[in-house]
């Protein structure tokens, strides 16, 4: 068989599977729970990564089945063609590769400032990590183990510990922040889906990690400044 | 009285001495400082442990005989040139792989050994977490999960980092460039022999309480926790220093000590990768050195670096630890590049395929290396501004990674491909790695990283890069040189059979892990989820047969090692140097040491690539320096 | 290929060729500095992060005063001119057969030796330790690394001279010599810009 019989079934196939595949990844969405503006940009994100990757997944496997399948070395051969490089391949490599990779990395800063970028807000909440707790203190001084954040607002949560590093993940909304000793930091959400979900410590701090779980309420914000109308004042300011 | 010493065996250097010495090195130190604090200086157990280490590590090394020439020449006694030519040890006497040898070829069959024992025990310890893992609920203590976790890291990651430079690239580069010996043979052996305490000193941290920080010991957290951390500290600056000394050794070997005609670009592929391996080697160590020194004073000298509530910065510790430790994901990953890259032309019998361009790709991976390391902080809380140009460098290094597998498919596309054992692991590297490095991209994308990142998915990726750069490269070159090293061939039928046992295995136990980071499962967690449990049994049972997998191959290597049949110089018929001398090569490498005249990849052509020099040289001697 | 030549090619670069193992070890040596310069680069990256961490420097709360710049000032003339007896030694076994090798090294060695004096004086009377916040911590470790590699230089030193004493180094055989003012050179780099960083500004 000629090198470009060979070359254009080869190519077919890895046609076929990558659109085909592409089209079936497309509509997958991976995160198990979207409730925030910023979870569904994250979201969107990973589905997009996933179409991308499907030419380059089936370029790779085509090309190493298709070598094994017809190039497997039959009893007598001598070495193969004496072929040292390809230049209009090599610089197409390169080019496409290039190229693939500007587009993704356009795509992620969109989505990072669409995340990270509004730096205002309508509800406040400071976060208090420590060994192995959550503390949160509301804007009207109250003080609370369980966090109640308003739908529909953009909620700024601010975070500090006194231990060691510890980082707030809460899947649905698609947040994860380290709380970071000796600094504050911060992090944006908008919920969108009201509802009780799971939070979690993500990063390494202790024996007692694996336990410091938690859960969240997303509710309108009538229902949270009820919530909060309940709580007793915060004895001392921090 | 030194004769009659020396006739008794405990007079001369070697493992008893160095055994001895390392006890007395200790006592010494930590005695020392314990009858100080009898004096009124209060000792902390962490100083104790600090300085007993310290002596004992010299000790040891003294013991070993690591600093006879060295201790000889500062005192400006005579050499005797005689004694020190015989530390290449006699060929074929067992006992020089446990003495401070000189021979580059011992000293790699030592290191590659020693990364094997390593790679068992570390593996043995993933065992005990995937039997944690494998239910809901805990079977032990959350304490011993932690520590389990940090040691099988720190430990597997010494494995990535020595056992390919260390072990294959010692046996090989000077035989590939065509050198009798590394630049520096004494500093080589000095090099291994830093190792045993270092690695022991891991071994033992239980006993010293454990250390619950993971392999990045980020602190304030690596500051509380036991004398089990510290010993980690340690014994990582000491792999360090090994790491550095042993870099400076390959660097100079490959610019300065090349045969005749072997031109830069005339190189076997698997020294251009390590050489790039030990530029990164040199140059970004010494940071992590100096991050862990600040970190071990802050520990025991009470010095304020890290600790926020007196001035320390705590996220400075995380830029200094990735500035070495993303580029040390590529001193992992650019050796096992290498041994693949190595490994296609002989058995695809063709060229490999944009030689240059591989090169070009290899320096680039090292050059990027450099300005990507904040991708492990998209969530530490830096400057946000500071995501971007990071996020860019590390999607870019996708570019020339990908030229690796360019050059591998170009190769073995219209070959004649024989898949003999080593073939089999580098398709599987290309699946692997392939797998490792996209999912790679997801993480390097930031609004992805923020759902990922401290996920089961983060550990899938490095797994799969990991083993599949540096585990399945390792696996490829041991059988592929199993018979250059041993002089003997392995059992083709058990070493197809570990492949595709550890393959399927592998695959099986790594990829469901990325759906469990997906669906929220943590990494660093000895509990998880109820709905989490199925897929983690499915896990564990899966990883079981990795274990297995992995005896197959120790039986085959020990098994073949004593009774294999014996093998010819070049039973591949590859064209790269160490093929054209003996299996095993003689002490010095080569009768005579060949002129090179082409690259080593002209399969398909009349190979030009090594003559041995026209007239005959004298027997090599070894006229007094 | 003369007979010679290929005496000298068989031995493979590794023994018996007294220039390429002087090549070898100066190649090395010059390798070695470049690590041992990234080790600085950390140790002082650390000191600008905590610095710009920090609103005033040093650091509010710290109870000692920053250190005067004359004795550190008077260390520098000191180092610098050890580099320049140094160098004269170098110059002395390279051009002129070593004749005022041994005093050009014994030169070297007292200016260092008086730079640890000052430096352990400095460190006598600072009136604050390491234990002292960010500034105590970042300065003593500085200093003290920079210390430590001065009496490794020399040691190094020292060892060359007494070789060169007994008659070990000669114009044809001076590796060690060479190899010593290369590490010398670099910690007095080193400590040109720990004493503008530290004392300075
Ligand atoms: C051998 C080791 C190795 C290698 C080679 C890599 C390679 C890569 N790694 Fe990985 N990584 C680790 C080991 C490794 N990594 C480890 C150990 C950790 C965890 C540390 C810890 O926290 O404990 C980690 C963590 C880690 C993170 C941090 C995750 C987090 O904690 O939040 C990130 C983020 O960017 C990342 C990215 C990448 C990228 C982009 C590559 C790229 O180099 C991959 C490039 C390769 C390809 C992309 C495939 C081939 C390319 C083509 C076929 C061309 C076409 C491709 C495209 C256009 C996409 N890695
Ligand atoms: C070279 C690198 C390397 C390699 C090869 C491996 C190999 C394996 N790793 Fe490892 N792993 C790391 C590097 C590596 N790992 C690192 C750096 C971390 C991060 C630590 C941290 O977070 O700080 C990690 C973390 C890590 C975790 C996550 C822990 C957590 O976050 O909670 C898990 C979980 O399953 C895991 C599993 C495994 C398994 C099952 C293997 C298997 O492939 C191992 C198979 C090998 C063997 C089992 C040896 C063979 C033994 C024999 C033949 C003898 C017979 C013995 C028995 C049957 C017990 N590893
Ligand atoms: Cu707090 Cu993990
Ligand atoms: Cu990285």
């Amino acid at each position: 068989m000629s090198a470009r019989r060979h070359l254009l079934i080869a190519v077919a196939a890895w046609g076929v599977l990558s659109a085909a595949s592409m089209a079936l990844v497309a509509g997958i969405s991976a995160m198990p729970e979207i409730a925030s503006h910023e979870a569904a940009i994250e979201d969107r994100t990973f589905t997009v990564l996933t179409v991308v990757s499907m030419p380059v997944l089936w370029l790779v496997v085509v090309g190493m089945a298709y070598s094994a399948w017809r190039f497997r070395a039959r009893e007598g051969d001598g070495d193969g063609p004496p072929l040292h490089g390809h230049r209009t391949l090599q610089a197409g490599w390169l080019i496409v590769t290039f190229i693939m990779v500007i587009g993704l990395f356009v795509y992620g800063t969109i989505g990072l400032v669409e995340i990270r970028g509004a730096q205002t807000a309508d509800f406040e909440v400071q976060v208090h990590a420590k060994q192995w707790a959550w503390e949160f203190h509301y804007a009207n001084g109250t003080e609370s183990n369980e966090l109640h954040i308003p739908i529909n607002r953009r909620v700024h949560l601010t975070f500090q510990s006194d231990d060691v590093i510890h980082s707030m993940w809460l899947p649905a909304l698609g947040v994860k922040q380290d709380v970071v000793p000796g600094r504050t930091t911060e992090a944006y959400t908008t919920p969108t889906v009201a509802g009780t979900y799971g939070g979690r410590c993500a990063e390494l701090c202790g024996f007692g990690h694996t336990d410091m779980i938690m859960t969240f309420v997303v509710e309108d914000e009538a229902a949270v400044n009820a919530w909060l109308s309940t709580l007793p004042p915060q004895e001392h300011a921090q | 009285m030194t004769v009659a010493l020396r006739r008794s065996g405990i007079g001369s250097p070697g493992l008893t001495r160095a055994v001895a010495g390392a006890a007395l090195g200790g006592a010494i130190g930590a005695g020392g400082l314990l009858a100080a604090s009898s004096l009124g200086i209060r000792a902390e157990p962490g100083q104790l442990l600090g300085l007993g280490y310290l002596f004992a590590l010299f000790g040891f090394l003294l013991g070993i005989g690591a600093f006879r020439f060295w201790l000889t020449w500062a005192t400006a006694r005579p050499i005797n040139a005689e004694e020190e030519h015989a530390w290449h040890g006699t060929a074929g006497d067992w006992r020089r792989y446990f003495r401070f040898t000189t021979d580059h070829k011992v000293i790699g069959v030592q290191y590659l050994v020693t990364a094997f024992a390593l790679f068992v025990t570390a593996g043995s310890a993933a065992m005990l977490m995937r039997f944690e893992l494998a239910q809901p609920g805990l079977a032990f203590d959350k304490e011993v999960y932690n520590t389990t976790m940090s040691t099988h890291g720190a430990m597997m990651i010494t494995v990535a980092l020595v056992s390919i430079i260390g072990g294959l690239g010692n046996y090989l580069v000077p035989i590939m460039v065509g050198a009798r010996d590394m630049a520096f043979p004494k500093a080589n052996a000095l090099s291994y022999w830093m190792l045993p305490l270092a690695v022991l000193l891991v071994a033992i941290n239980p006993l010293l309480g454990g250390f619950d920080s993971g392999w990045t010991a980020y602190p304030p957290l690596s500051q509380q926790a036991n004398l089990g951390q510290q010993a980690y500290i340690m014994a990582f600056v000491t792999v360090g220093f090994s790491s550095i000394l042993s870099s400076i050794n390959f660097l100079t070997t490959v610019f300065r000590m090349r045969a005749p005609g072997m031109s830069l670009m005339r190189m076997p592929i698997l020294v251009w990768a390590l050489t790039v391996t030990a530029t990164l080697g040199l140059i970004a160590t010494s940071v992590v050195a100096g991050a862990f020194t600040m970190l071990l004073f802050d520990r025991v000298l009470g010095t304020s670096f890290f600790r926020a509530t007196r001035g320390g910065d705590v996220i400075l510790f995380q830029h200094l630890f990735w500035f070495y430790s993303h580029p040390a994901v590529y001193i992992m990953a650019v050796p096992g590049l290498g041994a693949i890259l190595e490994i296609v032309p002989v058995f695809a019998r063709k060229p490999l395929f944009a030689y240059p361009l591989a090169v070009l790709a290899f320096v680039m991976i090292g050059v990027l290396s450099f300005m990507v390391w904040a991708h492990h902080m998209f969530v530490s809380g830096m400057a946000t501004f500071f995501h971007i140009p990071i996020m860019l460098t590390t999607e870019l290094i996708s570019v020339p990674t990908g030229v690796v597998f360019l050059t591998a498919l170009g190769t073995i596309w219209m070959g004649r491909i024989h898949f003999k054992t080593p073939m089999l692991w580098v398709f599987g590297f290309l699946w692997a790695f392939l797998i490792g490095g996209i999912t790679g991209v997801y993480l390097a994308d930031v609004p992805t990283d923020i759902v990922l990142s401290d996920t089961f998915f983060v550990v899938a990726h490095f797994h799969y890069t990991i083993i599949g750069a540096t585990i399945y490269g390792l696996f490829a070159g041991t059988y592929y040189w199993f018979p250059k090293i041993t002089g003997r061939m392995y059992d083709e039928r058990l070493g197809k059979i570990h492949f595709w046992w550890f393959t399927i295995a592998f695959n099986l136990t790594f990829l469901p892990m990325f759906w469990l980071g997906i669906e929220g499962m943590r990494r660093r967690v000895a509990d998880y989820p109820t709905e989490l449990g199925p897929v983690n049994l499915f896990v564990s049972l899966m990883a079981f047969n990795i274990a297995l997998s992995v005896a197959v191959f120790l039986y085959n290597m020990v098994r073949s090692w004593q009774h294999g049949p014996r093998a010819e110089a070049n039973p591949w018929n590859a064209q790269t140097l160490e093929w054209q001398t003996s299996s095993p090569p003689p002490i010095e490498n080569f009768e005579h040491i060949p002129v090179v005249t082409g690259t080593p990849y002209r399969y398909g052509s009349p190979p030009i690539s090594a003559s041995p020099s026209p007239v005959p040289a004298p027997a090599p001697g070894h006229p007094q320096p | 290929m003369s007979a010679e030549a290929l005496a000298r090619h068989d031995a493979g670069g590794v023994v018996g060729d007294p220039e390429a193992e002087k090549g070898n070890m100066l190649f090395g040596v010059k390798l070695g500095i470049a690590s041992e310069v990234m080790l600085f680069g950390a140790l002082f990256a650390a000191y600008f992060v905590i610095r710009a961490d920090s609103g005033s420097w040093p650091p509010e709360g710290f109870g000692g005063e920053r250190p005067e710049i004359l004795l550190p000032g008077l260390n520098t003339l000191l180092l610098v001119s050890s580099s320049v007896t140094m160098q004269l030694g170098v110059w002395a076994v390279q051009r002129s057969g070593g004749r005022h090798l041994l005093r050009w090294l014994g030169a070297t060695i007292v200016l260092g030796l008086a730079f640890l004096s000052i430096q352990a004086y400095e460190y006598a009377n600072n009136g604050f330790g390491l234990r002292d916040g960010t500034f105590g911590s970042i300065f003593y470790t500085l200093t003290g690394f920079h210390g430590f590699h001065v009496l490794v230089g020399l040691a190094f030193i020292a060892i060359v001279a007494n070789r060169a004493r007994v008659g070990l180094v000669s114009p044809a055989h001076h590796t060690a010599v060479e190899a010593a003012s290369y590490y010398w050179h670099f910690v007095d780099v080193v400590w040109l810009f720990l004493f503008s960083t530290l004392y300075v500004l």
